[in-house]
């Protein structure tokens, strides 16, 4: 199945949030974004680059202060609900029910999603093979490892078959193995040809997966392209380097 | 696969509180409070009160209080006392009360006048729990109030000198030839013409409406808490904001399932009561003067109205209880909540305080006196009907500000507690994201 050429659009998107004590902070300021159908678009930016705030607005979990941003031809704010179906989003604090067990985590996002009887059993059949949940799949979420959990959260998210995949440090916390299997996951929804945007701080990680890299620095994007298109306009051959000198480039234009 | 949708409300709002209400069970101590407590906590409470009872009176029966005397005692006034042969072991005195009430006497040195028998009773080394002076002008008994013997020591002297006193006076009119019965038109004896079930009803009235809001109440409090607070110290919060279907059927379903767990709580609360009240009246009303009987009409009537509070309440402590970040804070914070709640239906019970037109529109008073008035078997149609407007003007203002509240993106973002001037201050200010 194809999905729409821009799955995620972004444009001049800010956010500000209001702390009682550091008064107004402007934690996205005018981003811009892009990811098409079958593409896996890292956001790569350091803690605090404004990252996860970019991705919890494209999720609806945060309203933009302004700008806008479409998810699967949808408007994160006029039609947010359209937006919730056609996404799939996972992140370090989208926990589990813990006293659900995983079998009824899955069957009641199923049926919020509108699916049931036999449709709804199949969907779940589907996940809980996909992701080998069988063994833990009658177990309470909160008796589960870390690795089990990523597991079924992965399949939470992904039950209704969205377009787009949202992923906030997917591998953050997990083991060798539990982040291996993540990758793969994530490489197998583009051969699906679904949109995947992730961010992270793991150079490794977007190296190996991203068709297409935006650098996120101060809640702006400094640039976006494929990873050979950032090495040719920087002159950098590894992704740090690369990071550094489009820092030090904006901060050379606004020193 | 293309996008597939729950459209339907109630199918929503049903799917999420079946799931909160299968979570909140499955939570130790929401089972506890709502199911396991009610079930166990009466018959066990009102057990114990009654072999307390048993016990404590058994005990003071047994105690034997040690009373000094002075002066030259009416005739049959020591034995009267039980005291038998002054100075004997008490095995050895033909006491017709031995074991039951006993008192011992003890011969004090001193005079029967005021000073000597208290310091006769103020020496630790005589051991004495109370002085009796046996004077011309009468008996003066010197006892401590204070004291659980002392009290004792007076109460049996007080019993045991009254019944002689009136079998000295029976005696002493025979001897003059005359009945001793003529005084007995002097007594006076009363006639209660109340019906028993009427008073049992009053009884009844008085404290079940009282009970059922405290029940609802706190068979709200802890779903709430967790349903809310705990979902937050749970990480699961943006996990709900994430489910595709309007935030604001998902807080409806999450009301719907505090308010179901209040009412099995009020239902489980009044079934064991039911169950183990009787026993107790037995044992605080042996004569059957009070007869009480369920009042099952009443309390079908009285069902409407009693939901809706639940649904009153569940909605009112869920959306403060989303204020705090953890379950512990919520807890603490909504203690307090608790007075609100139960002083108005605590004025349902004072006497005069019945239902009228403008007080059936008070929050928690009016649905506390229809209750009260539905038991003594009123038939108040238009206070009644009020009561009902009031009580679905509430939930629904109770709903609305709960899902205004949740709606709210400081309410989603914070991280850790939100007062309640800053909860109005979002309130007005912070930007909605509710669907």
């Amino acid at each position: 199945m194809s999905t729409a050429p821009d799955a995620i659009q972004a444009e001049g998107l800010i956010k500000t949030f209001h702390d009682p004590e550091r008064g107004e902070v402007n934690a996205v300021q005018g981003l811009d974004l892009i990811c098409r159908g079958g593409e896996i678009m890292g956001l790569l930016g350091p803690n605090g680059a404004g990252k996860t705030t970019t991705l919890r607005m494209l999720a609806t979990i945060l309203a933009p202060t302004a700008g806008r941003a479409r998810v699967a031809g949808f408007d994160v704010v006029e039609e947010p609900l359209e937006v919730r179906r056609r996404l799939g989003f996972l992140s370090g604090t989208t926990g589990l029910y813990p006293r659900l067990t995983a079998r009824e985590t899955l069957e009641y996002f199923g049926r919020l999603h509108g699916l049931e009887g036999p449709e709804l059993e199949r969907q779940v059949e589907r996940v809980v093979d996909a992701f080998d949940l069988h063994a833990f799949a009658s177990g309470r979420c909160e008796a589960l490892s870390t690795g089990q959990k990523q597991r079924v959260s992965i399949a939470r998210a992904t039950l209704h078959d969205p377009e787009v995949l949202i992923l906030d440090e997917p591998t953050t916390g997990l083991d060798i193995l539990a982040a291996s299997d993540m990758i793969r996951f994530i490489e197998q929804r583009r051969e699906e040809g679904r949109a995947v945007l992730f961010s992270t701080h793991v150079l490794s990680e977007a190296e190996r997966l991203c068709d297409r890299i935006a650098i996120v620095h101060a809640g702006r994007v400094l640039a976006v392209g494929t990873q050979e298109e950032l090495r040719a306009r920087t002159g950098a051959t590894w992704l740090e380097d690369v990071y550094r000198a489009l820092v030090a480039e904006v901060e050379g234009q606004t020193a | 696969m293309a996008p597939m949708r729950a459209d339907s409300r109630g199918s929503v709002v049903w799917t999420v509180a079946r799931k909160e209400l299968r979570e909140a069970l499955r939570d130790r101590q929401t089972a506890l409070t709502t199911l396991v407590l009610p079930l166990c906590m009466y018959p066990l409470l009102f057990w114990v009160m009654v072999q307390g009872a048993l016990v404590v009176q058994g005990y003071r029966e047994s105690q034997e209080v040690v009373v000094g005397f002075a002066g030259a005692a009416p005739e049959g006034a020591l034995e009267a006392l039980g005291g038998g042969p002054v100075g004997a072991e008490p095995e050895a005195r033909p006491d017709a009360s031995a074991g039951v009430d006993p008192v011992r006497l003890e011969p004090l040195a001193g005079t029967a006048q005021e000073a000597d028998l208290r310091a006769a009773l103020e020496d630790a080394g005589l051991g004495l729990d109370a002085a009796l002076g046996f004077g011309a002008e009468g008996i003066l008994l010197l006892f401590d109030g204070a004291s659980p013997h002392g009290e004792l020591a007076e109460r049996r002297v007080r019993d045991r000198l009254e019944d002689l006193r009136v079998r000295v006076r029976a005696e002493a009119l025979e001897a003059a030839g005359h009945d001793p019965r003529v005084l007995d038109r002097l007594e006076l004896e009363t006639v209660d013409l109340g019906d028993a079930a009427d008073k049992g009803a009053l009884a009844l009235a008085t404290i079940l409406p009282l009970l059922l809001a405290t029940w609802c109440f706190l068979g709200a409090f802890f779903p709430a808490i967790d349903l809310s607070a705990g979902e937050r110290e749970r990480s699961t919060l943006e996990t709900t904001r994430l489910l595709p279907v309007p935030r604001r059927w998902v807080l409806e379903g999450k009301v719907l399932a505090v308010a179901s767990l209040a009412i099995l709580a009020t239902l489980a609360n009044l079934v064991a009561i039911a169950l183990s009240a009787e026993g107790l009246l037995r044992q605080i009303d042996p004569g059957g003067r009070l007869l009480v009987a369920f009042p099952t009409v009443a309390l079908l009537a009285a069902a409407p109205m009693v939901a809706l509070f639940a649904l009153f309440c569940a909605a009112l402590l869920t959306a403060f209880a989303g204020l705090a970040r953890n379950f512990r804070e919520a807890q603490a914070s909504l203690g307090p909540l608790q007075l609100v709640f139960v002083l108005p239906a605590m004025a349902a019970i004072l006497p005069g305080v019945e239902l009228t037109p403008l007080l059936a529109l008070v929050p928690v008073l009016g649905v506390t006196l229809a209750v009260k008035s539905l038991i003594l078997g009123q038939v108040l149609l238009l206070e009644y009907a009020l009561t009902i407007v009031g009580l679905l003007v509430y939930a629904a203002a109770a709903l609305s500000f709960s899902v205004r509240m949740m709606s709210r993106e400081g309410f989603a973002t914070a991280s850790d507690t939100i007062g309640f001037g800053r909860a109005l201050r979002m309130f007005r200010s912070s930007r909605a994201i509710s669907r």
